[in-house]
């Protein structure tokens, strides 16, 4: 269950004081799927960092499975990260000069997952987004898509609680695009992990569980399926 | 992170950007190569040394002198008092030097301490000229032989003493002498003579002789004031391969011959039985706290003294200022390839800032980021290195044959001696200063705020 409770985010001082969150609270619970959906400046990627412990609230708090994240010392704070969650963004940020296999596995290594494990569990993420005829090719030689889903391989190598997507289709055209998103629907099903997307593609957003609509840092609208009521 | 995961994943990142990584490596790379090739120039020299000391001196004598400047040492720079000791001598350089001899007295006394086992005198004798039936007659040196000296037999064989008349000849003197080879010229005889100095009485008498009154008579005055002497050969002496340079045509007889042909060519003059300095034989000298108590007793009795190491000290001093100036110039080489390392760091970061951002997102910790990046500064470092030190140890190689002959060092020796140990420790060093070097772009990268490096593209 993830817990966000009147979050507050404000930058610079006094007269030039801005808030990019105001009073944000919500909950989801565990395995579900999120959007934050909004206009550009309506706060959908800094309330991404607070709820992933990139960045700090300037008030109120996020708890995940009843760990208070920023609460955490740094060190316990990137151990969470490097075992809990895990992320996919629109420019795919993969390793050009690198195989596929050495892309999956720095989440892997960042973890300390013991070398004899690193191997199946590497093949098995590629193997989950269709890259397993991939494998030693460099990621430079990938089509969009493939970098994509090497990202999300990546994303999901090391089982993560929670994953952030940030407009993962958005580099992508609409047929790759789909192709991406029900990638990540059926992962979020099979591995029962949280997903939490950043996008302003209305058609994703509604293919969540629950909507939270962003505006001037404040949620405009919250939406919930009847799946998710159910949950 | 693991250690062995950033050590592979910061070379990695090196192999991605190969050119620019080789480049910065070879600038390191230059001062590798001069300091690699400085301290194998300094091992030779040093070896040469060592060579030469071994196969011409005894460790367990000391060098015994009155005047502190037959060591290169003592101010030349004040007026020395007079007494009766004092004898001139002209350097290699033409200067005319005066220095306080020993004389029989003093040998007595070095000879009476009860360290001292035995003096021997280094007499060394200049020929009037060295020739046998029907030759040419050449000039030479010859010098009284010690023990303690080690030259390579071409022919014959050294005889323990050598004394009673035999000689030691370099292979020069074979041909020259009309020899058909080296084994021609042993127990062959031939004939060395040295003549006296015309002492005042002698030019008086001369003159009242009439014999004065031109060259050619003055010439064959000389010839009847000569002491010569048979001497059969023992041994044909190689070329050597480490001998005091200078020496190398010295031919060698017997210390007591050689005292006898001294003392005729130079009886009435002021050198006649005065010694710069002779060697004294310490009692298990051999023991190095022995060889320096008898040290202490010979100063203690007013007489300058050095060991053999000293003597080694001395040579070698020379070497170390020079090995000093041309690995000043090699670190030199070294600094200015630093700035080169911190430059590739820094274009490091920057272009890989999204992986940072990805990096620290995915929970890499600050002090690993640091890690990644100071190991690709070691990596450059130990490619620079090994590069550098390979090149010099190829090139070194390659020109020892063609530098031995050149420089005349005899064959066996070389200029250029490489130790794995040094190489390594070079190496090292190298790698450290790379990583200091790479200190301040690892910071950088360390303090990357991951949501900014996200946003970079």
């Amino acid at each position: 269950m993830i817990v966000v409770k009147n979050l507050n985010k404000a930058y610079g001082k006094k007269d030039n004081l801005f808030l990019a969150l105001k009073d944000v609270s919500f909950e989801i619970p565990d395995g579900s799927t999120l959007a934050i959906i909004g206009k550009s400046g309506s706060g959908k990627s800094t309330l991404m960092h607070i709820m992933s412990g990139l960045d700090h609230p300037s008030g109120g708090s996020v708890v995940i499975d009843d760990q208070e994240l920023h609460a955490m010392k740094s060190r316990a704070m990137d151990n969470f990260r490097a075992k809990q969650m895990s992320f996919i963004f629109q420019s795919f940020f993969v390793e050009a000069n690198q195989t596929c296999y050495q892309n999956v596995m720095l989440p892997l290594e960042i973890a300390k997952v013991p070398r004899r494990h690193r191997k199946d569990m590497v093949l098995k993420a590629l193997k989950a987004v269709e890259l397993e005829d991939k494998v030693y090719n460099l990621a430079s030689n990938l089509s969009g898509g493939q970098k994509q889903r090497l990202a999300i391989a990546r994303a999901i190598v090391n089982k993560p609680k929670l994953i952030f997507a940030d407009e993962p289709t958005g580099n992508l055209d609409s047929t790759t695009g789909d192709l991406i998103m029900s990638l990540l629907f059926g992962l979020n099903k099979k591995l029962g992990c949280t997903l939490v997307i950043v996008t302003h593609d209305e058609e994703l957003a509604s293919k969540c569980l629950t909507q939270i609509r962003l505006k001037d840092g404040s949620i405009e609208r919250m939406s919930k399926t009847k799946e998710s009521r159910k949950k | 992170m693991y250690y062995t995961d950033i050590l592979r994943r910061s070379s990695r990142s090196l192999k991605s950007a190969k050119a620019r990584t080789l480049l910065t490596a070879l600038a390191i790379a230059v001062g590798t190569f001069a300091l690699t090739m400085t301290l194998a120039a300094s091992n030779g020299a040093q070896s040469y040394v060592n060579k030469i000391i071994s196969d011409n001196f005894d460790p367990a004598e000391l060098i015994v002198a009155k005047d502190q400047t037959v060591f290169q040492s003592g101010d030349r720079t004040k007026p020395k008092e007079y007494d009766s000791s004092f004898v001139s001598s002209v350097s290699n350089a033409g200067a005319t030097t005066q220095t306080k001899r020993l004389n029989d007295e003093d040998l007595a006394k070095i000879k009476s301490q009860p360290d001292i086992e035995q003096i021997r005198l280094g007499t060394s004798v200049n020929l009037r000229y060295i020739t046998r039936s029907g030759q040419k007659k050449y000039v030479g040196t010859a010098q009284g032989f010690s023990p303690a000296q080690n030259p390579q037999i071409l022919a014959g064989k050294i005889p323990k003493p050598l004394n009673n008349k035999n000689i030691l000849l370099p292979e020069a003197y074979v041909s020259a002498l009309g020899f058909s080879s080296p084994n021609d010229a042993i127990g062959k005889s031939v004939t060395l003579v040295v003549s006296r100095p015309f002492s005042e009485s002698t030019v008086r008498s001369l003159a009242q002789n009439g014999t004065l009154d031109s060259s050619k008579k003055i010439e064959s005055a000389f010839d009847t004031a000569t002491l010569e002497q048979q001497f059969i050969i023992v041994g044909i002496m190689k070329k050597p391969m480490s001998s005091q340079p200078g020496t190398e045509l010295y031919m060698f007889i017997g210390v007591e011959d050689a005292q006898v042909l001294n003392d005729y060519a130079t009886l009435g003059t002021a050198d006649y039985h005065k010694y710069a300095f002779v060697y004294a034989r310490v009692k298990d000298g051999n023991d190095n706290n022995k060889l320096l108590a008898a040290k202490k007793t010979l100063q203690s009795a007013e007489y300058f003294v050095n060991s053999v190491e000293d003597t080694q000290k001395f040579l070698t001093q020379i070497i170390s200022v020079l090995r000093g100036i041309v690995v000043a110039f090699g670190m030199i080489a070294i600094i200015a390839s630093v700035f080169g390392i911190v430059n590739t760091m820094y274009i490091s970061v920057l272009q890989r800032t999204s992986e940072i951002g990805l990096m620290k997102a995915l929970g890499m910790r600050k002090r690993d980021i640091g890690k990644l990046f100071r190991f690709e500064a070691a990596w450059i470092g130990f490619l620079g290195g090994i590069i550098g030190s390979l090149s010099a140890l190829a090139v070194g190689t390659a020109l020892n044959p063609w530098i031995t002959e050149k420089l005349d060092l005899g064959v066996g020796n070389k200029l250029l001696i490489f130790r794995a140990l040094q190489i390594i420790i070079l190496i090292i060093i190298l790698m450290i200063v790379a990583i200091l070097a790479g200190l301040l772009p690892a910071r950088k990268a360390a303090k990357l705020d991951p949501i900014e490096a996200l946003r970079t593209e």
